[in-house]
């Protein structure tokens, strides 16, 4: 019931800090965007904005048509789960999650109705008597999350809201958040930097830096084509190889160089490279997007000698010397590999990304 | 052989090895003990001169100047509370007064002793003010320098503590004119406004201290809940800070039932003369009754007493756990 735009806006710090530069991001009406980024790349800042608990330095923020930068919180239609939880200590639980409706006048049986509900799908209705110093931490991210679910705001904001769960629970979790959007028909904002998170709950994902967006786009355009080194990098597991080289164009053939490694792009990767002959470039490898099984046509070979192995269940994964560089990838783990085997990988040169060596910027769009 | 060599192993094992049950079923006995010694030792330090004002405000002139003392009355009696309770209002101290009863029986009754009672009232009421008036600044300023960033900030919480950093007796020339200006000379608002003066800064400092060690994010959760921050404060903050507020209220309280100066300075007549002012001019007169005194005193100390026990129980540490992240 609400799309947000951020027009320009940056956050500044009373301390001088810059946490927000020029945010321009426009969050479609029940859209599920979800913010991805290190550390105090400006995450928790950015929904702070939205919730109205940070002013606005500069720019403008606006739901549907309204600009909201003076708007005061509980005036915005905002839920919001916080990174520390944040439960009222000598509330139990169940006054932690019914002090949202009952500060906005719901009826008593609805509230009850509502918390309840709430519970039973968080499986925390056994400790609805308890206060938040009786939870373990787990426990307290999903009192949190029954907290904010129980309204129906017309924005939905997450702050690593499964930081704290076991990995089984993470799963399940990650599946009723989804569920949630579906059924209550709201925009949602979640935050995260799990990029397995990302990929699997958001309609849009955003790409953040040191405050700076460094890519928004759909979950396939982020991972498929990475704007720059850095989305690369942050996405994958294990994370993209890179190589540094240079391209050879003759024709409309556009080759990858380094030592002996040779790799040959194809013809929709090669278009846009074709003016770059002598470039020095980054190629970028996800670490699945090549097969050992295969024969390797020539501009396809990467060759080098194992270094490691170490499987993960489903397959293994293979450290790689190719050029004197340490690359990782993802192979099936039927076949078995020693400790300094020379072996021979065929890449899906379809899949390949190239960077420039420079400003890490991807020459591919 | 082996067998023997088992025996002999087996035998002397129980011998060689500690037994550490014992050991700290010992220790903790020993624990126990000393903490039981210390804790009477600094009783007997603290109370025992809280006893001898009991005791002694039972006993007559003669008995308490007896030695040794007696801890236990041997002839309680209610002469002292009588005279408290039975005297009347405000009494001029002449010289015809002033020795009404003979000194040397041990019977003196000090002519203002019927000023006690109102003085106590006052004192009750202006303590009791003052407690009120610190509350209601004091809450919200704390939270304000606490919770909002606000330019001067930083700069405010100095100057308010900076104010303390002034002796009182330098202040008491400059609170004179002030309350002479205001035309409060000899009434207890005068000690009121001085007192809020005097204690106002420390509530607002111990309440920041309290404010800060409050997560942001609860302020934060509350605000997304649909409250002002005025409902924050109320409804989140306040249950949360019980107990510095009622280490504020007792601050307060006692601040203003004990002082002197500027009472002494401000006050005249029974009127608005506080319990300080009127115990200390017992000992103005030719004579002093010991025991009159103490009675007096075990009055005095009885309200903040009463007060104290009250609020004893909200002192409850561990209040905010679990609110965040551990
Ligand atoms: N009140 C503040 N004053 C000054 N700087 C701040 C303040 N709050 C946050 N910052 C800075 O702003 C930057 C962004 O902080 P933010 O909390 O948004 O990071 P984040 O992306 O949520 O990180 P995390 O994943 O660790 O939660 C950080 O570098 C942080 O140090
Ligand atoms: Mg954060």
């Amino acid at each position: 019931m609400a799309r947000i735009l951020f027009e320009n806006a940056t956050k500044r710090y009373p301390n001088g800090f810059v946490a927000l530069e020029n945010l321009n991001l426009e969050i479609k009406d029940k859209e599920f965007v979800v913010l991805l980024g290190p550390s105090g790349c400006g995450k928790s800042t950015t929904l702070n904005m939205i919730a109205g608990l940070e002013e606005i330095s500069d720019g403008n923020l606006f739901f549907d048509d309204e600009n909201v930068n003076f708007t005061p919180p509980h005036h915005r239609d905002v839920a919001m789960v916080f990174q520390s939880y944040a439960l009222y200590p000598h509330k139990t639980v169940y006054e932690n999650i019914a002090f949202g409706l009952m500060m906005r006048k719901h009826p008593k049986d609805d509230i009850d109705r509502r918390v309840r509900d709430a519970a039973e799908r968080l499986e925390i209705t056994h400790l609805l008597e308890r206060r938040p110093s009786q939870l373990s931490g787990g426990q307290r991210q999903r009192v949190a999350l029954g907290r904010a679910m129980v309204r129906q705001p017309a924005v939905f904001l997450m702050d690593e809201p499964l930081s704290n769960l076991d990995a089984a629970l993470r799963i399940s979790m990650r599946a009723e958040i989804k569920e949630l959007h579906r059924s209550m028909q709201t925009t949602f904002v979640y935050v995260t930097h799990d990029q397995a998170e990302a990929l699997t709950l958001a309609d849009r994902i955003v790409v953040m830096k040191d405050g700076v967006v460094q890519q928004i786009g759909t979950p396939d355009e982020i991972y498929e084509h990475p704007a720059n080194m850095f989305v690369a990098s942050f996405l994958g597991n294990p994370p993209i190889n890179y190589l540094e080289g240079v391209l050879q164009v003759e024709g409309d053939k556009v080759e990858f160089l380094r030592g002996d490694t040779r790799l040959a792009f194809p013809a929709d990767r090669a278009k846009a490279l074709l003016d770059m002959n002598g470039r020095k470039v980054k190629l970028g490898i996800r670490a699945e997007d090549v097969d050992e099984r295969a024969e390797a046509a020539d501009g396809e070979v990467v060759a080098g000698t194992v270094t490691s192995v170490m499987p993960v269940g489903s397959d293994q994964f293979l450290g790689l010397k190719v050029e004197g560089e340490e690359l990782f990838f993802r192979v099936n783990k039927d076949l078995r590999h020693d400790y300094g085997d020379r072996i021979r990988l065929s890449a899906n040169t379809a899949r390949l990304h190239v960077f420039d060596a420079e400003t890490e910027a991807s020459l591919i769009g | 052989m082996q067998t023997d060599r088992h025996l002999q192993s087996a035998g002397r094992a129980p011998g060689r090895s500690i037994n550490y049950r014992r050991r700290a079923e010992i220790f903790r006995w020993l624990h126990r003990a000393v903490i039981l010694a210390g804790s009477l030792a600094v009783m007997l330090v603290v109370l025992s001169p809280v006893a001898w004002l009991v005791s002694s405000s039972f006993q007559n002139e003669a008995e308490i100047v007896s030695v040794p003392p007696h801890w236990i009355p041997d002839q309680p009696t209610l002469k002292n509370f009588k005279a408290i309770f039975a005297a009347t209002g405000d009494e001029t101290v002449t010289y015809e007064t002033r020795n009404k009863q003979d000194p040397a029986s041990g019977d003196y009754i000090p002519s203002t002793a019927g000023n006690l009672l109102p003085a106590m009232a006052n004192s009750f009421i202006v303590a009791t003010l003052v407690v009120i008036l610190n509350l209601l600044v004091g809450i919200p300023a704390a939270y304000a320098m606490a919770k909002i960033r606000f330019y001067g900030r930083n700069g405010s919480i100095y100057f308010i503590l900076t104010t303390r950093v002034i002796p009182d007796i330098a202040l008491v020339v400059p609170f004179f004119l002030v309350i002479k200006n205001l035309g409060l000379l000899d009434h207890i608002l005068s000690l009121v406004i001085t007192y809020l003066a005097i204690t106002v800064p420390f509530t607002v400092f111990i309440l920041i201290q309290y404010f800060e060690g409050l997560p942001d994010e609860l302020d934060k959760a509350a605000r997304v809940d649909g409250c002002s921050r005025f409902q924050s404060l109320t409804r989140v903050f306040l249950p949360l800070a019980m107990p510095s507020l009622v280490a504020v209220i007792l601050f307060a309280f006692l601040t203003s039932w004990n002082e002197f100066l500027l009472a002494l300075m401000f006050t005249q007549t029974a009127a608005s003369q506080t319990l300080p002012i009127v115990l200390a001019s017992f000992t103005s007169d030719f004579t002093i009754s010991f025991s009159f005194i103490n009675a007096a005193g075990l009055l005095a100390i009885v309200p903040p007493v009463i007060v104290a026990i009250v609020f004893e129980r909200y002192i409850v540490s561990g209040l905010t756990a679990g609110a965040v992240k551990g």
